[in-house]
């Protein structure tokens, strides 16, 4: 009896914890739903009287989201695969190599870790300046091509991998790199996978950087668009500023539900390792 | 004997400063099965690590079927090695822990397939094929391993106490297929274990290894009957060596519980260690000269035969008798010297007297007649 009522407390807790969690997210999709008219009731409206599947339409149309949206998926994907190379190939050599100095350059991606990005950004800013990038793709690229976080991360992993398997690899001619790709990159996947939905939603939602380094419309990210979308837009029009939040939100959350298998089981592991 | 598989001349290894092997020599036939056996802790799996090239030794010279592979890397070497916890790769299929490293070898593709479902066959593993490891109990594990060894048909095996890891009934059977599989595939094999049953029943020759050196290569039977060494004759004797301060003196060997003649070993006369199989002991019921009287002290029934340990005051002896039936009682025992044989060693630990190059019966029951339940006093 008494396991039944604590089994009954502990389902209604997690029940109000994630309706707190959902709650912004169910507004958000409902407003985006709704046609101007139901916006501001004198009682909130938790369905939309008539779903006005429009507000997208004239969303997309009220700024250059198609455009936004391509530049976002570009620089996105290209970070996170620069990432993944650099991280990787770092992890590796920090995890599985001996050789001098690695003590250092650990101890230098552990600080760096610290460090908050934007103590970065002059330096960065002024780097790209000298290059003469900025107002480009490279600008909103280049800084984030390594990742002390990742590198961190995917040598933890690296290393939870016993020697016995690097040596039967190598008797079976797999060395170096077919290492890495066959071996480590495999055996590390929720880390991998954990690593890159992490680095996806920074940078699919990052606002400060990309305002800094850009101009010009067309190189212009998601984020910057919405911001852009809100201060021309009349403030009335709250649905449509849904419809373009979700633009925004909507690709991530989707990449999450599917991958939230290993993510979760990313994170069940983390604490079972050693 | 065949050509030279495998010859080590002067290896030597530390780790940091500590010397775990200490120049070392051997050559291994082709085709053999060589035992390679010593206690846990005196170097073997730095030495099969070299002989992989998985290490590098700190000098000497490994030379694999005629050819110095010292600089050559393990990859290039054409090695394939069963480790002690199998190293099967997690990620993989059994079906493709056996086709990863033909496919590194560039075999062609064609191939593989055949290849694989034949060493499957011949281990009984077909069913397991697209399974992952961690679908395997640990001698289904074990299979895989010696699988992914042998589907890569290489110049020599490799196999670092490969049998350790199982249960008594598994590691029997697995043995007795393991021998008989070695000799139908006929590849030369350096094995390596610190079980003494292991290494006398599988080996073709055996090496038994202390402290980064070989005391004694030879024969199974030869290196039982006549140890080179102390430690040998500590290290094949179950439960252990009776051991005990002795003296020469004119065709025998006075020790505190017994005098014994002494074969035919006749050494300058003065101190001797006198080593006495548990096998080699025999006890008579009966007062007999020279022998003090012993207590038995302890009776350790192992099926077929019993352990029989019996005290003195200044330590105790055991022996190991076959029973027919009737288990030997409590009471009082004395040696029977003249029945029991022993090894003689001086005080450095080498062999006094007959050397293992000698000519001896094949038979180690010729050499003692058979045991009898000495101990064993009418029920
Ligand atoms: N990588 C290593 N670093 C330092 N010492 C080691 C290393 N590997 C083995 N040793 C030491 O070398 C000795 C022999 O080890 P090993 O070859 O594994 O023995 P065995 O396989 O016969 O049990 C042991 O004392 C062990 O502690
Ligand atoms: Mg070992």
């Amino acid at each position: 009896m008494k396991r039944v009522v604590g089994r009954i407390l502990l389902y209604a807790a997690v029940l109000i914890a994630a309706a707190l969690v959902a709650m912004p997210m169910y507004w958000l999709v409902v407003s985006a739903l709704k046609p101007s008219s139901e916006i501001f009731t004198a009682t909130p409206r938790w369905l939309p009287g008539r779903i006005e599947w429009r507000n997208f339409v004239n969303a997309w149309e009220g700024a250059a989201f198609g455009r936004y949206f391509i530049n976002s998926v570009g620089v996105t994907a290209a970070i996170l695969f620069l990432q993944l190379v650099t991280s990787s190939l770092a992890a590796f050599a920090l995890a599985r190599r001996r050789f001098v100095g690695r003590g250092f350059i650990l101890f230098a991606v552990i600080g760096a870790l610290i460090i908050p990005i934007q103590v970065t950004f002059l330096a960065n800013f002024i780097t790209l300046q000298h290059f003469g990038w900025l107002d480009s793709y490279g600008a909103l690229i280049a800084p984030f091509a390594a990742s002390a976080f990742g590198t961190f991360l995917l040598r933890q992993a690296f290393l939870a991998v016993p020697d016995a398997i690097e040596d039967a690899a190598r008797l079976d001619r797999c060395t170096g790199l077919a290492f890495l790709w066959h071996f480590l990159l495999p055996l590390a996947r929720p880390t991998v996978v954990a690593f890159v939905l992490v680095a996806l939603v920074a940078h699919w939602n990052d606002y400060f950087w990309p305002l800094i380094v850009t101009n010009r419309d067309q190189i212009r990210t998601l984020p910057i668009g919405l911001a852009m979308f809100v201060s021309q837009e009349v403030t009335t029009d709250w649905n449509l500023l849904m419809a373009a939040t979700l633009f925004v939100a909507g690709p991530v959350l989707i990449v999450f539900f599917l991958t939230q298998r290993y993510f979760i089981r990313s994170h069940v592991n983390a604490g079972l390792k050693r | 004997m065949g050509k030279v598989a495998l010859a080590l001349a002067g290896i030597a290894k530390a780790h940091g400063s500590n010397a775990v092997v200490r120049g070392l020599d051997l050559e291994i036939f082709e085709g053999e099965f060589f035992v390679l056996l010593g206690p846990s802790g005196c170097g073997k799996t730095t030495l099969l690590r070299m002989v992989a090239g998985l290490s590098d030794p700190d000098s000497g010279r490994i030379a694999l079927g005629g050819s110095d592979v010292t600089s050559v890397p393990a990859e290039a070497r054409n090695i394939a090695m069963v480790f002690q916890d199998y190293a099967l790769y997690p990620h993989m299929t059994v079906r493709n822990n056996l086709a990863f490293g033909l496919k590194r070898h560039r075999v062609p593709r064609d191939q593989i397939g055949g290849r694989i479902e034949r060493v499957a066959r011949m281990l009984a593993i077909e069913q397991l094929l697209d399974r992952k490891p961690h679908q395997l109990s640990g001698g289904q594990q074990q299979r895989v391993a010696l699988g992914r060894a042998i589907v890569r048909e290489p110049l020599l095996f490799l196999m670092d106490e490969p049998l350790s890891n199982l249960d008594a009934q598994v590691r029997a059977n697995t043995r007795a297929e393991l021998k008989e599989l070695q000799h139908r595939l006929g590849v030369t094999t350096l094995y390596v274990t610190h079980d003494q049953v292991e290494a006398m029943t599988l080996a073709d020759r055996l090496a038994v290894m202390n402290l980064g050196r070989l005391e004694q290569v030879g024969r199974p039977l030869d290196v039982y009957r006549l140890p080179a060494t102390l430690f040998v004759a500590q290290f094949l004797s179950s439960p252990r060596l009776n051991l005990l301060a002795g003296e020469i003196a004119g065709g025998t060997v006075r020790t505190p519980v017994a005098v014994f003649p002494t074969g035919g070993a006749s050494g300058p006369g003065g101190p001797v260690q006198v080593g006495i199989r548990p096998e080699w002991l025999r006890f008579s019921p009966d007062p007999v000269a020279g022998s003090l009287p012993l207590d038995v002290a302890l009776i350790e029934p192992l099926g077929a035969e019993v352990l029989v340990h019996a005290r003195w005051p200044d330590g105790e002896l055991v022996a190991r008798v076959a029973v027919d039936g009737k288990l030997p009682d409590r009471g009082k025992v004395w040696i029977d010297a003249a029945a029991s044989r022993l090894d003689l060693f001086d005080a450095d630990g080498r062999r006094i007297g007959s050397t293992p190059g000698d000519a001896e019966p094949s038979n180690p029951r010729e050499i003692s007649p058979p045991l009898q339940p000495a101990a064993a006093r009418g029920a």
